[in-house]
This record gives structure tokens, C-alpha cells and sequence, in this order.
């Protein structure tokens, strides 16, 4: 099994509600890893065997109840200011880029192929999760998170778009419009995240997208004043976090969320057949291979 | 009348002006007005495109024109005083006056045209985008009108004429050049009260609460489209160019039909729209795309231009995407305008929703953020001082704080109710006379000693509560009603120097304290005191919003705060219109040198 959670925007909350989506699943005993095939942050974690990886995906292990480790973040980006970062593969530095450098596309991409490979066949089913925005114009063609991970491994995707600021629905379709055709169909599902008061008058709206796209509405979730750990400067960090043990307090706020959204109906059928989906695709390729 | 013909014949005798630099009230409508007719030689001219027929105070009909500005354009005083020269007409009241004005009116004056700009979210940059298009086309000449139909924000202020428009189109008029903003300008204006009902405030006057469902259903198809309709057309009369902003995104398709802030007033308006991109957050293009291709096709033809806003870094990287863009959505980008700090008033409450600081200076000011905090706006001078704000939510957030600020609230009595329960009061008065503390508008009022609430106004039931017993003062919030002055005057402590602010208050104050200013109202001209101030408890008070814009009673605040042994040096410290002034010009330089202003001004029919 396995998904790709997309964002609409920065912030779009692709970070918890991956984390949730790793709850879920830890909860109906599937096995989940999380992924992200590639990161540009400075808060990272240092896992145990020795590399580093990104704040998000230390949070989506221990929401699956795993131990955080550098292939769940293969390819990690470190600004280290007046433009250079430094790229990181496989949980050690590999190069500084930036300023005219390029990054070493190849061994990024074999990278993540490599870690890809470990998890899924270790784990019941990869939550893998984008980066960015999927579709922007200007860096489709060295994309490697988002619709490069869906080209390279299949994955069927899911967006999530924060409706906070509004124009969500826009940012839905367009996103759709502009994904490549080639993988396009891989885009199965939207979530509209951080909603406050009755999602009951989004239901026209929610439908017009669901037949202009044939992408379904897996569910809103509600703003719930909770904070979760950083994964970048952008992130807002506010709300509530209680507790001495910080991995427990995230992890309570995780629960609360995971409630909140079973009990506004949220479509977690819906979300473990197009995970599922993956499943089969991938058998079906292996099958077609084997012949 | 006699008089008002004695003026014009000066005026005749005198001839062509231009703008009068040395009269006290210039300018009195618009920088660059031409003040040749200060008394108008058409007067009545019962053209309803230029003024309006009033019934005065004792019932006779006055007509009215006080907002025409067709007599203030320097073409229309040119042509005036050559066609007066022409036919050798020296008297006012010459029969002639009326041809002279046909055929001024013939020439000069035509209906403005309008032009929106719409953002693909909230924060999109909409507002800057209309106040530097204001700054850059009042700076080619034009007179203009900024324009929001409907605006959701906490931060009102109040007009000369005693009306209240949301803060951004008060800076657009600044941008524009005017000085008499007005509430056509926002005609439409929601205070939020609680989580879903909220204040409406139509043309400046409150109007009636209603909740999301109400006024969608009832407010909006009932009055409110011609509210838009009527507010659009009267600026049209008055002005060259109406520029729009939208709200929120104008593709909600779920409420798409209800609309009246976005493509609902561009059709109104008959105006090209623009859409306003913000880049910052990712997925600028999927947003823009998005937008465009939601909005039914018959609006959708409206859209004109595509603005990318706060580029950071290299625009040029960002470009790289473009031609595709154009490809998939068929309308052009003109503008990429990268990130820039910008001064200019807060917006509302999303920009600081989040934040638990402002500014990086060494003193530190807590200001209380109280659940219903409004017009903070009256904070942002602070932030261009020596100073971090604090937003205080709990008594430790005071901890350390070298002055503390009670800001203005929604609702007094339920806010003081939230100080008291977190244990803010206490703090506050066991910092009495340690550090100076300044209430503004509620937070003034809830300095006193007692808050009297009869009728439930403020908190749904009738109660009385105490303080924070600063001053000896009684509020009572006696009636639904809402005192919105704009005033000026002078400090009656310190140097006694200049002062402006603007009143938005429910509740009258009696207080038995020294006042703290003297003010005059600048609609009826009454003079009066305002506030309280104990100086050697170093406690201030006042009703008076926007107090800290004007240099003397913020160095006079701030010189009275004690920062690691020292006194505060406002030696440096500068008056905030000023420095909107300068950030407008800056604006506009970056638009203007980053947006296709010939695009722009096609979209606002003005031909090459």
C-alpha cells in the first residue's frame, strides 16, 4: 500500500495530515512508514543510526510508532545562507549546491529509489509525502517530490489545500490543471484542511470539483487550535502543547486530530482504497514483469 | 448669498491660481487641486452629477457640493477664467455662467472608469496593489478613488464627516492624495462580534447585526447589491478612476452567486480585473489558474491580468514559468513585483494572529491581545521605534515589560471579564506606577473604577464590574449607540504638543481625573478635554485612537519608560504620516518600474 500526500502551498498541512494518515493506519495495524522523497528545511533530527532527516518525517514515524531513520528522508536540502545549501543523500552531505551549482540529479533520484525500495518492502504501506507546491511552472522539470515521485514510483496521490486564507477550490483545480497529464490520473482524492465553522456550505463547491476533476473529497478537517512539530520557517506555531515529553504531547495532538476528523466524517474507506489502489498497480506491474 | 458673490467677483478680479500653497485648509480635497474657485461662480448648479439636493436643518432644501471636485480640476479653472475673459464677464451671478458651464461640463467632465483587483487569497497583496496604483496614477494626474465594497476587519477609522471605513482604503486615499476619505468608499463594512455574527456598518453607520446565513440570504440580495451599485456610481461622478479591491478569493464557487465583493462589483462596476498572486507561499500558478478558469465565463472575460506579488530571491527563475502559464490560462502576466518591506498599517487581525512580537527594539512594551482586540492599527508607530512589542495573553507575558499598552476591544466588558479570569488585571495593577501603562479607546475604559453595562449592551446582561480602578472613573455603556469622531488638538501635559486621533466608542466616561488633552472635533469644531493622566504614576488614558501617529505624546510615552537604568532616547522618533508618506512613494516606484502600466491603463480606457 502506499499514498503520496500533496500540498496546494507551503503550509498546506501536508506534514500532519500525512502524520494522520500514518495514525490512522498504525491504528488499523497496516504497518505505515513515512516518506518524503525529498526536503528543504533546517530543522532536522538526527536519527539513530547516525544521519539526519527532516522534523516532519520524525514526527510521521513516531506517529506510526517507528524510530525515526535517514531513509524515510533520502534527499535532504540545507540552506546554509547567501544561497548555498547543503544537499544531502542517504543521511550524509553529499555536496554544496546552490550559486550556479546543481544538484546531483542522479544520485538524488537513486537515492530515493534505493530508500523507496528498503521501506516498502520492510513496511505494509509507505505514506509518502510532496513537497512544496506540485505545480509550480518553473520547477516541474527538476521536480523530485511530487509529480517526479509519482512519474518514477506510480504513487497514487492525494491534495491537501488549506482553506484559510481561501481560494482553496482555485487552488485544487489549478493545481490538477497544471499537473502533468501523464500523471494526472494518479490524482485521486483532496482534502481541505484547517476549516472553521459549518462545512456544511462548502457542499456545492466541494461537488463542482469532484466533477470537474473526478478527484473525490476524502474530507474537511477542522481548525484545531494544536500545534505540531516545524518542519520549516513558514510554519506557524501556534496553538496548544501540553505535557514534559514533547513526542507524547505532538503525539496527543495527532489523536485529537485523528478524532476530530473520524467524527467530521472524514472518508478513511475512501483514503485505504486509493492506498490500496497503489497495492495493485504495483502487482499488476510485477506481474507484467514477471511474464 | 451676497457674500458668497462678493468672493467669486474677487475670485474673477484675481484670475487663474492654480493650487493655493498658503491657505491654512490646503489641501482641502486633494494634493495638486487647482483652488482658483474656492467659491464656486456656478453656484446652485442643480447638476445631480455634481452635487445633490439636502433638506437643511430647518427643512428648506440646500443643494449640496461638498464632494464635487469638477470645480477644483486646473483645466476646468483655466478654461473658466479665458471664456470669463472672452466675454467680458466681471459680476457673479452673470447669466452667462450658466453657458460657461455647459460647455466646461461638455469638455471636462465624464464618467470615471473603474478597475478591480482581485486576489486569488487572502494576503494576496491586494491592498497594496490599489494604494500603489492610486500613488502612481495620482501622481500622473488623475483623481481617484480607491474602492471595497464589502470588508471584514477590526480596524475602522473614523472620517471627518463622522462615517467609519476600514483602515487599507484610508491609506489608499492617502495613496491617492486625498484628504477627506470618505465611507462611499467602503460602503460595506463587517465587524465581526463573535464567531459568526457580525456588525455591519453601511456607509458608515451601523446598520444591523446579522450572522453568515442572514446576510448572504437576506442582507446581500436585498440591499446590499444596490448599496455597491449606488456607491460605485457615485464615485464614478466624483472621480477619474475608481480603483476596486476585492475580498477574500473571488473563486468561493460555493457562494459564487452571492457575491457582491469581488466579480459581483466588478459587473456593477463594469470594471477589468486584475488578480493578485502571492507568491510567497508556493503554488502561485495553480492559485492564478485556478482563480481564473472557477469564475464563470461571462465574469471570467473581465480578467485582464495576471499580478505574481512578493517574489523573494530571483524573479527571474520564477519567470521561467510564465510562457506556460499564459499558454494554459490565455491572460497575460503583467506584473512580477518582488518582495518588499513595506510601513503600512496592519490589515486585520489574520496579520496578527499569529505573531507573539513586532518590531526588534530594546525596550519592551506589552500590549494586551485581548480575544476582541480592534484597532491595533494604533500599535504599528510603535514598531518603528526602539521597542518589541509584546502581545501579552497571559501574566507572564508582562513579566519584564517596560510599559504596557491596553489597546481597543470589540467589546469592553467581555474583555475585561477575559483580563480578570487570566490573571492580566492582577499583573496590571500590581505594575501601578513601576512601569507607564496607556489605555486607549476600551482599554481606557476599563482603567477606570467601574463599568456599568444596565441594559446588557456589552455583555448580553445587565451588571456592573469593576475595573482595573486605575483612575477614578465610571463608564456606563447607556444605549446602542457609537460616538465616531475625528479630532485634533494638543497635549495638557509634557510640551504641549499636537495631537490627532478618532473616536469609535459605545459608552460614555465620567472622570474625575486631570484631563490628558484638549481636542477639537473636526466635524462641528467643539472643543473639549479627553482622557486622564496621573503623571507621577505615570498612567495615561484616552478615547482618542491613532494616538501614537504624531510625534509628542508617543516621545512623551515612551521618554517616560526606564530600560536597564536608562531613559528612552525619542530623539529619533518621527511623525508616522510621514513615514506612510515616503513607504507610498516607495510602493509605487516598485510597482510602477515592475507592473505594464500601459497595459494598466488600457484596462482603464485610456488610449495610447
Amino acid at each position: 500500500m502506499r499514498i503520496l500526500v500533496l500540498g496546494t502551498s507551503s503550509d498546506a498541512g501536508k506534514t500532519v495530515i500525512g502524520a494522520m494518515i500514518c495514525r490512522h493506519m498504525a491504528r488499523r495495524g497496516l504497518d505505515p512508514v513515512p516518506f518524503k522523497a525529498f526536503n528543504l528545511s533546517l530543522n532536522s533530527y538526527a536519527t539513530k543510526d547516525g544521519g539526519e532527516i527532516g522534523m516532519g518525517q520524525t514526527f510521521q514515524a513516531w506517529a506510526c510508532g517507528l524510530e525515526p531513520e535517514t531513509d524515510m528522508n533520502p534527499v535532504l536540502y540545507k540552506p546554509s545562507g547567501g544561497g548555498r545549501m547543503q544537499m544531502i543523500v542517504g543521511g550524509r552531505p553529499l555536496m554544496d549546491i546552490g550559486n550556479g551549482v546543481e544538484p546531483d540529479r542522479e544520485a538524488a533520484v537513486r537515492g530515493i529509489r534505493e530508500a523507496y525500495g528498503r521501506l516498502s518492502s520492510a513496511h505494509g504501506c509507505v505514506v509518502c509525502e510532496g513537497s512544496g507546491s506540485p505545480a509550480e511552472l518553473n520547477l516541474m522539470s527538476s521536480d523530485l517530490a511530487n509529480t517526479g515521485l509519482m512519474r518514477l514510483l506510480g504513487v497514487p496521490a492525494v491534495l491537501v489545500a488549506d482553506i484559510e486564507r481561501g481560494g482553496a477550490f482555485a487552488a485544487i483545480y489549478g493545481t490538477w490543471r497544471i499537473i502533468p497529464e501523464d500523471v494526472r490520473p494518479l490524482l485521486k482524492g483532496f482534502v481541505i484542511n484547517r476549516f472553521r465553522g459549518d462545512a456544511s456550505i462548502l457542499g456545492d463547491g466541494i461537488r463542482r470539483i469532484e466533477e470537474l476533476t473526478g478527484m473525490r473529497c476524502l474530507g474537511v478537517i477542522p481548525y484545531l487550535p494544536l500545534r505540531f512539530p516545524e518542519e520549516d520557517s513558514l510554519s506557524r506555531s501556534e496553538g496548544r502543547l501540553q505535557g514534559e515529553d514533547v513526542r507524547q504531547a505532538f503525539l496527543s495532538n495527532l489523536d485529537e486530530l485523528l478524532d476530530a476528523a473520524e467524527a467530521g466524517g472524514f472518508d478513511f474507506r475512501l483514503l485505504e482504497d486509493i492506498t490500496d489502489e497503489g497495492q495493485s498497480r504495483r502487482t499488476t506491474t510485477r506481474l507484467t514483469t514477471d511474464e | 448669498m451676497d457674500c458668497i458673490k462678493k468672493k467669486v467677483n474677487e475670485e474673477l478680479q484675481r484670475g487663474w491660481i492654480g493650487s493655493d500653497l498658503a491657505c491654512n485648509y490646503h489641501p482641502c480635497h486633494f494634493t495638486g487641486q487647482d483652488c482658483t474657485f474656492c467659491y464656486c461662480p456656478f453656484y446652485p448648479c442643480h447638476d445631480t452629477d455634481l452635487g445633490e439636493m439636502l433638506v437643511g436643518r430647518r427643512g428648506n432644501e440646500v443643494w449640496s457640493c461638498s464632494d464635487c471636485l469638477f470645480i477644483h480640476r486646473t483645466e476646468v479653472c483655466q478654461f473658466i477664467i479665458s471664456e470669463v475673459g472672452r466675454l467680458g464677464v466681471t459680476e457673479a451671478g452673470d447669466p452667462r455662467f450658466m453657458d460657461i458651464f455647459a460647455e466646461a461640463k461638455k469638455r471636462f467632465w465624464h464618467e470615471g472608469s473603474a478597475l478591480m483587483v482581485v486576489g486569488a487569497t487572502s494576503d494576496a497583496g491586494k491592498s497594496i496593489t490599489v494604494a500603489a496604483l492610486c500613488r502612481i496614477l495620482h501622481r500622473r494626474g488623475y483623481i481617484v478613488a480607491p474602492f471595497k465594497s464589502q470588508n471584514m476587519s477590526l480596524n475602522a477609522k473614523a472620517t471627518r464627516m463622522g462615517t467609519e471605513i476600514a483602515m487599507a482604503q484610508t491609506v489608499q486615499a492617502k495613496a491617492a492624495g486625498l484628504k477627506t476619505p470618505d465611507s462611499h468608499m467602503n460602503p460595506i463594512l463587517l465587524k465581526p462580534k463573535g464567531d459568526t455574527v457580525s456588525q455591519v456598518v453601511v456607509c458608515g453607520k451601523p446598520y444591523a447585526d446579522y450572522d453568515v446565513e442572514s446576510y448572504y440570504g437576506e442582507f446581500v440580495p436585498g440591499p446590499g447589491r444596490s448599496i455597491v451599485r449606488e456607491n460605485i456610481a457615485f464615485l464614478k461622478r466624483h472621480y477619474d478612476f475608481v480603483l476596486m479591491e476585492g475580498a477574500g478569493s473571488p473563486a468561493e464557487i460555493n457562494i459564487y452567486d452571492v457575491d457582491i465583493a469581488n466579480m459581483g462589483a466588478a459587473r456593477e462596476a463594469d470594471a477589468d480585473v486584475i488578480l493578485v498572486v502571492n507568491v510567497e507561499w508556493g503554488g502561485a500558478f495553480a492559485y492564478a489558474l485556478g482563480t481564473i478558469e472557477l469564475i464563470p465565463e461571462e465574469d471570467r472575460r473581465r480578467i485582464k491580468g495576471v499580478v505574481f506579488n512578493n517574489v523573494r530571491g530571483d524573479t527571474e527563475r520564477f519567470r521561467t514559468g510564465i510562457p506556460e502559464f499564459e499558454r494554459l490560462c490565455g491572460v497575460p502576466v503583467i506584473g512580477v513585483i518582488p518582495h518588499g518591506d513595506f510601513v503600512l498599517p496592519s490589515e486585520d487581525s489574520e496579520a496578527l494572529r499569529s505573531v507573539a512580537t513586532m518590531g526588534h527594539g530594546r525596550c519592551r512594551i506589552a500590549a494586551v491581545r485581548y480575544p476582541r482586540i480592534a484597532n491595533f492599527t494604533d500599535l504599528d508607530p510603535l514598531f518603528l521605534e526602539d521597542v518589541t512589542v509584546v502581545f501579552a495573553e497571559r501574566p507572564e507575558d508582562l513579566d519584564g515589560a517596560d510599559a504596557i499598552v491596553l489597546p481597543g476591544t470589540k467589546n469592553t466588558v467581555q474583555d475585561l471579564l477575559w483580563m480578570e479570569s487570566a490573571g492580566i488585571a492582577d499583573k496590571v495593577r500590581s505594575l501601578r506606577g513601576k512601569v507607564p501603562i496607556v489605555g486607549i479607546c476600551g482599554g481606557y475604559q476599563m482603567m477606570g473604577r467601574e463599568l456599568r453595562d444596565p441594559e446588557g449592551i456589552e455583555g448580553g446582561v445587565s451588571r456592573t464590574l469593576p475595573g482595573l480602578g486605575l483612575f477614578d472613573m465610571t463608564t456606563t455603556f447607556g444605549d446602542y449607540s457609537k460616538r465616531v469622531v475625528n479630532s485634533e488638538g494638543r497635549m495638557l501635559v509634557g510640551d504641549g504638543g499636537d495631537i490627532t486621533g478618532y473616536e469609535l466608542h459605545m459608552g460614555m466616561s465620567e472622570v474625575r481625573e486631570e484631563p490628558l488633552f484638549e481636542i477639537t472635533n473636526n466635524f462641528d469644531r467643539d472643543r473639549v478635554t479627553d482622557g486622564a493622566v496621573r503623571e507621577n504614576e505615570m498612567l495615561y488614558g484616552t478615547y482618542l485612537h491613532g494616538i501614537f501617529d504624531r510625534k509628542p505624546f508617543r516621545t512623551h510615552f515612551l521618554s517616560r519608560i526606564t530600560h536597564g537604568g536608562e531613559r528612552y532616547d525619542a530623539s529619533d522618533s518621527r511623525d508616522y504620516d510621514d513615514i506612510l508618506e515616503e513607504n507610498l512613494e516607495r510602493l509605487a516606484d516598485v510597482f510602477e518600474s515592475n507592473l505594464d502600466m500601459d497595459a494598466v491603463m488600457r484596462m482603464l480606457g485610456v488610449g495610447e
